[in-house]
């Protein structure tokens, strides 16, 4: 892998942690509403984002691998 | 409560952060980008900024031109590249710490409490616990040392003498530790079990024994299997009770009380006692041969005044403890630490922890100085500097508890010999005690 590549390798796992932080920080609010510190209301809105979050983090590991696919490296441009 | 700042583009992250940060009880105020954070600082001061390091406007590290330095304000860079916190890591001074996301509610509460993390870690200082117990450099120690080494790599059962308060039964579970045996250890003490009760203690019982026996119970030798069984204040035992116990340690079997069947029982017995081994003779409170099945090996620890180069590194221990259960940064001067060595401890460690658990107590939590009293006394000691003699004017109850601590003196602390000197039952010597409130139940 060359310099390019790796470059592109880390903004697309940057691009696929921030999901992975909201999954995260949204289960500690969901956490927080169970222990009673937080309305409970707030736990179900925090469960949309954890699912949107997944959905966010599946579609980044899909499009990580459509960059890095033999397919995408035999068109000399894997990022695009 | 710190009050943080909280520098992050992410509303959606900085909105459950800031949940997190109040339910850890801390003030939280935002700044979406730098400029904001900028102004927040030019209006007000914060314990700790936990500051985004991509920014719209420019880097988080532009906004640490904007700190003061006498404000002390600690700094936690968050970033989402692992490989950033390298960079971080060199330019970090002290003050300044990282996350990288995802962020969890533990990992903001490590930050936010890393205020005092450093100072406590510093004034840990690494002090060696032999056998995973023992503390002590001095002479003394290390012939203890080489005494446990030896014996714990045998089966012989151990006697241990030792004053009140010398660690007796930390002794005791070092004995186990460094023997590898595969069983636990069991401690128990014979002075605190009445006639009736001791035999079900160590042999154990079986249903309807006797009165109040609603079900079958495992004694300490059972329990013991292949481990180790601590037997304290051995000399406290009924001299009726001695027979069984010989039975036991001669024939390695034990019967519960009420049964009938014959259990085979394997672990070393260490004992212990405060009593001297001239007076375990003349006193005839234990059998000639019980004494010698169970003080194969007898080990004297040493009273602490004759090992008082051991008493900073026994000190430093206490305070690191207390430190670390409190959360509290009490730190030792040499001079106290020199002021402790001149005292000759009559109540040994633990009269020296029990001193540094009330010196903690007394000192400013907030703070690092530990103030200790103005005199180091133990009631034990007491007695005898405060000893008046019988004048007119004193009290019955006043001239009888210095006749009782003075006679505890005398005999090192032994309660039964106290009791037989004073002329009055163990028990009520013992309800004495209790009384003058001088008496705890981890007493030896």
């Amino acid at each position: 892998m060359d310099e390019g590549e790796f470059a592109r390798l880390q903004k697309a796992v940057h691009d696929a942690r921030r999901p992975l932080n909201r999954i995260t920080m949204q289960s500690e609010l969901i956490k927080l509403a169970l222990e009673g510190a937080v309305p409970k209301e707030k736990a179900l809105t925090a469960l949309d984002k954890i699912i949107a979050g997944s959905k966010d983090c599946s579609d980044s590991l899909s499009e990580l691998v459509a960059q890095f696919s033999p397919d995408a490296n035999d068109e000399g441009s894997p990022t695009e | 409560m710190l009050t943080v700042l909280l520098v992050d583009d992410d509303a959606e992250f900085t909105d459950v952060a800031c949940t997190i940060i109040e339910f850890l009880g801390h003030e939280v105020l935002t700044a979406s980008t730098l400029a904001e954070a900028r102004e927040w600082l030019s209006k007000e001061s914060f314990d700790h900024i936990l500051l985004d390091f991509m920014l719209p406007d420019g880097s988080g590290l532009h906004l640490m031109e904007s700190l003061q330095p006498e404000q002390n304000t600690r700094v936690t860079l968050i970033t989402g590249h692992p490989s950033v916190k390298g960079i971080i890591k060199d330019m970090c001074g002290p003050n300044i710490d990282y996350l990288v996301k995802p962020i969890q509610r533990e990992d903001l509460e490590s930050v936010l409490q890393g205020k005092k993390q450093p100072s406590s870690k510093r004034s840990t200082t690494a002090i060696t616990k032999h056998f995973g117990q023992l503390i002590g450099e001095s002479a003394p120690m290390q012939e203890l040392y080489k005494l446990i080494g030896r014996v714990s790599k045998t089966k012989a059962n151990v006697m241990l003498l030792g004053e009140s308060g010398v660690g007796k039964e930390v002794v005791a579970a070092a004995i186990h530790e460094a023997s590898d045996c595969e069983g636990t250890y069991v401690a128990t003490n014979c002075g605190a079990f009445s006639k009736e009760l001791i035999g079900s203690e160590l042999f154990g019982h079986e249903k309807g024994a006797f009165t109040g026996a609603v079900g079958r119970k495992e004694g300490v030798f059972e329990q013991a299997e292949n481990g180790t069984l601590f037997l304290d204040e051995i000399t406290e035992m009924p001299i009726d009770m001695q027979p069984n116990l010989l039975r036991v340690l001669e024939n390695k079997v034990v019967i519960r009380v009420g049964g009938t069947k014959a259990m085979p029982v394997n672990c070393r017995v260490v004992s212990a006692t405060n009593r001297s081994m001239e007076e375990i003779a003349e006193s005839k409170v234990l059998r000639e041969d019980i004494y010698f099945r169970l003080a194969v090996f007898p080990i004297t620890i040493p009273p602490l005044r004759e090992r008082k180069e051991d008493i900073p590194l026994l000190a430093e221990h206490f305070i690191n403890q207390l430190n670390e259960e409190n959360g509290s940064q009490f730190r030792w001067q040499p001079v106290q630490l020199e002021k402790l060595q001149t005292y000759d401890w009559p109540g040994n460690v633990r009269e020296l922890r029990h001193f540094v658990h009330r010196a903690a107590i007394m000192s400013d939590p907030e703070g690092t100085e530990i103030e200790l009293p103005k005199t180091i006394e133990s009631p034990f000691a007491k007695k005898q500097t405060l000893s008046t003699g019988l004048k007119a004017g004193r009290t019955i109850e006043e001239v009888e508890k210095e006749l009782i601590y003075a006679t505890l003196e005398k005999v090192d602390g032994n309660k039964t010999t106290a009791a037989e000197m004073l002329g009055i039952s163990t028990k009520t010597l013992y309800n004495r005690l209790h009384a003058y409130g001088d008496l705890n139940s981890d007493s030896e």
